[in-house]
């Protein structure tokens, strides 16, 4: 992760579910002023929720302070849609930065399909991107393509712009090599 | 980051660099040999060829002063040839070969680092002489041809038998080759390649923003793909080693 990549930063700022094992009188500003019991259920950025997950407090327990869970972006139901069609699925509103999520979040659980299958996704819908960038008028003016840039995640969407640049920029140099 | 540019060359670059190839000019008036900084150019006495940059050529064009002969492979026979090879099924899935390549110059003085020798340079497709004169090779496209067939046909028509019918192959090409590279896409991965031999400036510029983005994008996990390679890599070895053994016993029975 780039340290001034804005993309990186907003990719981490994602919430995902966190368990407080620990009672922890501390971080009661992060649960609107009320105290945080053993129990406890919020929704934490994820460079945060990573941190306490992983750190260990001193003292006779060996729990770490909170358990993480899958945010339901990677949970059963969606993996479960993407596995049956990835092109039917909107993406961005699971998450904005959901192949990102999906890279924090593995990289923390050991689970191999759910890395195959988002490999699987991204490489099916990048097919369908490269062919809707050809005719971007239909993807713009509505009509049912008019869903499909909303349902494409930021990273989709910079694939998207990155394929309908290039198709321009060649038309853009013939038009204007030809009028020279 | 803070580069507007995106890596690579831009179509506006590519189609700039193309104008730097030499086409062949018949000159209709005479003019001195000029000082550019490629070097200088031969003077033009009608009615006998000469070479020319490309941008020059074009300026002479439109100043009436000279006609451009377009090279060996941009006429309706050999292009048609080249559409046939790129729609045959037996060669659908690989381009039409870029042109042959020099003689590899082996004869290279060894008295200095053999490398920085001028005449010991290996060209390859990007560089290739003649790649647009009418010593053209005629049964290949070079790495400009997308470019330089836009570029004679618009602004330099009336030199050709057919032009019509040279736009209309052209177009075909183009699309043929667009949708061999299409299919390609399918097979990207954050270690596979898409095979592109003999493809042309313009086209690789087209694409390099979305194939990049897909393998960028591939490198989901990356450090459990290395972990799994690292794993393939060893069952390989095993693989070769136990092969090895197959091999010494063979050599046994023998």
């Amino acid at each position: 992760m780039a340290y001034y990549n804005p993309e990186s930063i907003l990719t981490d700022a994602q919430k995902a579910p966190c368990t407080f094992e620990l009672a922890v009188p501390g971080l009661a500003p992060l649960n609107n002023g009320s105290a945080i019991e053993h129990g406890t259920k919020l929704d934490l950025p994820l460079w945060m929720a990573e941190m306490l997950a992983v750190s260990k407090p001193a003292g006779p327990s060996s729990t770490s302070l909170v358990s993480l869970d899958m945010p339901p972006a990677l949970g059963p139901r969606v993996l479960n849609a993407l596995s049956a069609d990835p092109k039917s699925v909107e993406l961005r509103a699971q998450a904005q930065w959901f192949y990102g999520l999906g890279e924090r979040m593995l990289d923390l659980f050991e689970e191999e399909k759910t890395v195959e299958l988002l490999i699987d996704t991204f490489k099916q819908r990048a097919l369908e991107i490269a062919d809707k960038s050809q005719n971007t008028r239909s993807t713009q003016q509505g009509g049912d393509s008019g869903d499909f840039m909303g349902g494409l995640d930021e990273m989709e969407r910079q694939l998207f712009r990155a394929a309908h640049d290039g198709s321009n920029a060649v038309k853009k140099w013939f038009e204007s090599s030809s009028r020279s | 980051m803070a580069l507007p540019l995106p890596p690579g060359l831009t179509p506006a670059e590519v189609g700039f660099l193309c104008e730097m190839e030499l086409v062949t000019v018949i000159p209709r008036q005479r003019l001195e040999g000029l000082e550019l900084l490629g070097g200088p150019t031969q003077p033009m006495i009608p009615p006998f060829a000469t070479p020319l940059p490309l941008w020059l050529a074009l300026l002479l064009k439109k100043q009436r002063r000279a006609n451009i002969s377009p090279p060996g492979w941009l006429n309706v026979e050999a292009l048609t040839h080249i559409l046939d090879f790129e729609t045959d099924e037996r060669t659908a899935d690989v381009f039409s070969p870029s042109p042959r390549l020099p003689q590899p110059t082996s004869t290279a003085p060894l008295e200095e680092d053999p490398y920085l020798a001028h005449d010991a340079l290996e060209l390859s497709p990007p560089f290739l002489k003649d790649a647009a004169t009418a010593q053209a090779q005629d049964d290949a496209l070079p790495y400009h041809w997308l470019e330089l067939s836009h570029l004679l046909l618009t602004h330099a028509a009336d030199d050709f038998d057919d032009p019509d019918a040279v736009h209309r192959l052209l177009r075909d090409l183009r699309e043929v080759r667009m949708s061999k590279l299409r299919k390609g896409f399918r097979v990207l991965d954050a270690g596979a390649g898409v095979k592109m031999n003999g493809m042309g400036g313009m086209e690789v510029a087209e694409v390099r923003g979305f194939v990049g983005g897909v393998v960028d994008g591939l490198r989901i996990n990356r450090s459990r793909e290395e972990a799994r390679k690292e794993e393939e890599a060893e069952q390989r070895e095993n693989g070769l080693g136990s092969s090895n053994y197959r091999d010494d016993e063979d050599d046994d029975m023998l």
